[in-house]
């Protein structure tokens, strides 16, 4: 302790974006060793996906016989392609679902480092103040990322095929992923406004019924028109049917396209409203 | 001691028991001028004043404290000086850098514990400590060697490796207490250190802080305990309703408000007359003695009021020895900032206002 006696010269602040960056990747690290020295993270998370994923894919094994699933529902697609199992449809949808819970888990973050000062140490701290809410989605990238895969894998194990090879599988993960950040502001605007877990963790059930009305377990095309409507718009949908786009048919660039940019909305909408969230608990 | 109906613009250079620091002249580490704090009522409610004018300086190395009731404005006053929140008026400055202008540089230099002990459980203490070191941009190397010698300072070297989640109520004191010193801030700042920590557990604390006080940091705390307030600080404001009431070192605060006093128990084995007599003889043998301020008869023997109990103890047995009078007991008792505070602000620190009002969002 000796050394504590003299100053010590102190770096400048590093400019712009190494410094967020490099803080965002501090702080994620330190919130994904949160998330899996709890063993009982990972399984919550990736367990009713698994559960969905083999009992619905047993349970409505023929559902692919209805019209609307001949060929799948894209007209392009219906010319020569290869009837599609219901394993095949059903997979890409439960790759989203696992970005539901691990985004369910991970608004309280931000509540248990604000109640026990945690996130006062961080603001009376150089860290740059979007880094704090970076830190919180980089692990959403891995969790989603990584349970994204297993129930791929899981998939294949029962006999699903991933149209675009091993490239593909990637892309599902790496867009599984991205999803993960651009939803977490469903679990972190509640949790900053009402700071309240219990609250959080209702609140971001309630978007449930929206991945339940996509088109995650049937096509649009069996769907009322009502309900086609609203998935035209359902950003939860575009995503899925990229994924299943890459799963049963190959590399389209306008689907692809569709789901980037509804990612990309998600996050800009989310994380503005979690930035203003954020700003007002702390102000 | 100044009273803080003139505020001390410029603060005396402490005068330190038992050390003298080179008189450096250099800008003090903290100055606050005339911070207010008014926060908002919720639904066009009232809201609350919690700093009403608060002027203070602290000079480099000193340990200064804010002793006060929950609700004082001490949390507001480290959140304004530690830029958490920005105060509705007035300036302060850190380390010589205006906390509402150059925030970010303030944030260098400082370190901060808060009341709720910060850490992340899930992390090993070590871990705990090297992450907010590399948040502060330290050089690895350095920060290696510096995350050993705090785990060594604060006793944690065996448990370094294991979750802060299983640790103590003491050593998650200590690990925050660590994490705050690791980039060796300028000023640490310590919101109610030993809240909610057993006596053992506090009194060693106490030493840890007085210690890392020695080596150079400037350190600013809260309590609402006397006792802490009295051992830890060089000199102290005693805080109430957001304004500063009194400031001063602790003895001169205790000085403030009376002398000590020493009760004599007499021995009362010959019956009452002979009681009375020995009463009687006390008095005379007492007169004309510098250091007593008075005296009189009490139930057990005679009360004496004198300036300072230290030396007037030795005296006063002598002289009543000399004249064979049979001290049975002797107690002296000095003013306590107990005293202190129920003299300034008309009223003692009640454990009720320890409670502070759950803090809720919407719905």
């Amino acid at each position: 302790m000796a050394e504590s006696s003299e100053q010590v010269s102190r770096p400048v602040a590093e400019p712009g974006l190494t410094g967020f960056v490099r803080e965002a990747w501090l702080l994620g690290v330190r919130s994904l060793r949160r998330y899996y020295r709890v063993p009982a993270n990972p399984i919550s998370t990736i367990l009713f996906p698994l559960i969905q994923l083999f009992v619905f894919s047993q349970l409505f094994k023929d559902i692919v016989s209805l019209p609307g699933f001949t060929g799948g529902e894209r007209g392009a697609a219906a010319a020569g392609a290869p009837a599609v199992s219901y394993l095949d449809y059903l997979t890409p949808g439960q790759v989203a679902f696992v970005v539901f819970f691990a985004v369910a888990w991970s608004g309280g973050n931000l509540l248990v480092d604000w109640r026990n000062g945690f996130l006062d140490k961080l603001r009376a701290s150089p860290v740059n103040r979007m880094a704090i809410l970076a830190g919180e989605l980089v692990p959403l990238f891995f969790i989603s990322a990584a349970m994204g895969a297993a129930v791929l894998i899981l998939a294949i194990l029962l006999g699903a095929h991933v149209a675009t090879g091993p490239a593909g599988f990637v892309a599902i993960v790496l867009l599984g992923g991205a999803f993960g950040i651009a939803w977490a502001g469903t679990s972190m605007v509640p949790a900053l406004l009402t700071k309240s877990e219990q609250a959080t963790g209702t609140l971001a059930m309630l978007f449930m019924p929206i991945a339940f009305m996509s088109t995650a377990f049937v096509p649009v095309a069996l769907m009322p028109d009502w309900l086609q409507t609203i998935n035209a718009w359902n950003p939860i949908s575009h995503v899925i049917e990229a994924m299943r786009s890459l799963m049963t048919v190959g590399f389209e660039a306008d689907v692809l396209g569709r789901a980037v940019v509804a990612i990309g909305t998600l996050l800009i909408v989310l994380q503005g409203a979690t930035l203003w969230a954020f700003r007002r608990l702390t102000a | 001691m100044t009273a803080a109906a003139d505020p001390p613009v410029t603060a005396a250079v402490p005068d330190r028991q038992g050390q003298r620091r080179d008189a450096r002249v250099e800008a003090p580490a903290i100055v606050a001028a005339q911070l207010t704090k008014r926060y908002p009522g919720a639904r066009g409610g009232e809201g609350v004043q919690a700093l009403d004018g608060v002027s203070f300086a602290v000079e480099e190395g000193e340990l200064f404290g804010f002793l006060g009731p929950n609700g004082a404005g001490k949390t507001t006053t480290i959140k304004v000086l530690a830029t958490l929140t920005r105060p509705t008026t007035g300036t302060a400055m850190v380390a010589g850098i205006d906390v509402a202008a150059r925030p970010a540089e303030v944030r260098q230099r400082i370190g901060l514990a808060m009341q709720s002990v910060a850490l992340e459980n899930m992390l090993t203490g070590r871990e705990n400590i090297e992450l907010m070191g590399r948040l502060h941009r330290m050089p690895e190397r350095r920060l290696r060697a510096r995350v050993d010698a705090l785990l060594e300072l604060m006793n944690l070297t065996g448990a370094a490796s294991r979750l802060a989640g299983t640790y103590s109520g003491g050593m998650r004191r200590r690990l925050d207490l660590a994490t705050a010193l690791v980039h060796q801030p300028a000023v640490l700042f310590l919101d109610e250190p030993t809240e909610g920590l057993d006596p053992q557990s506090r009194t060693a604390l106490w030493e840890e802080l007085v210690s890392i006080n020695r080596a150079g940091t400037t350190m600013f705390l809260t309590t609402h305990y006397m006792e802490e307030a009295d051992r830890l600080c060089d000199r102290l404001a005693i805080v109430d309703q957001g304004k500063i009431v009194v400031e001063g070192t602790p003895r001169e605060l205790k000085r403030s408000v009376g002398s000590d006093s020493v009760e004599i128990a007499l021995a009362q084995t010959n019956g009452k007359s002979s009681f009375a007599a020995a009463q009687a003889a006390t008095l005379a043998r007492l007169q004309g003695v510098d250091e007593i301020l008075g005296a009189e008869p009490a139930a057990e023997g005679i009360s004496v009021t004198v300036s300072s109990a230290r030396v007037a103890v030795p005296i006063l047995l002598r002289r009543l020895d000399g004249a064979g009078i049979h001290v049975a007991g002797l107690t002296t008792r000095e003013p306590s900032l107990d005293d202190v505070f129920l003299r300034y602000c008309g009223r003692r620190i009640r454990a009720e206002e320890a409670d502070q009002p759950l803090a809720v969002g919407w719905w």
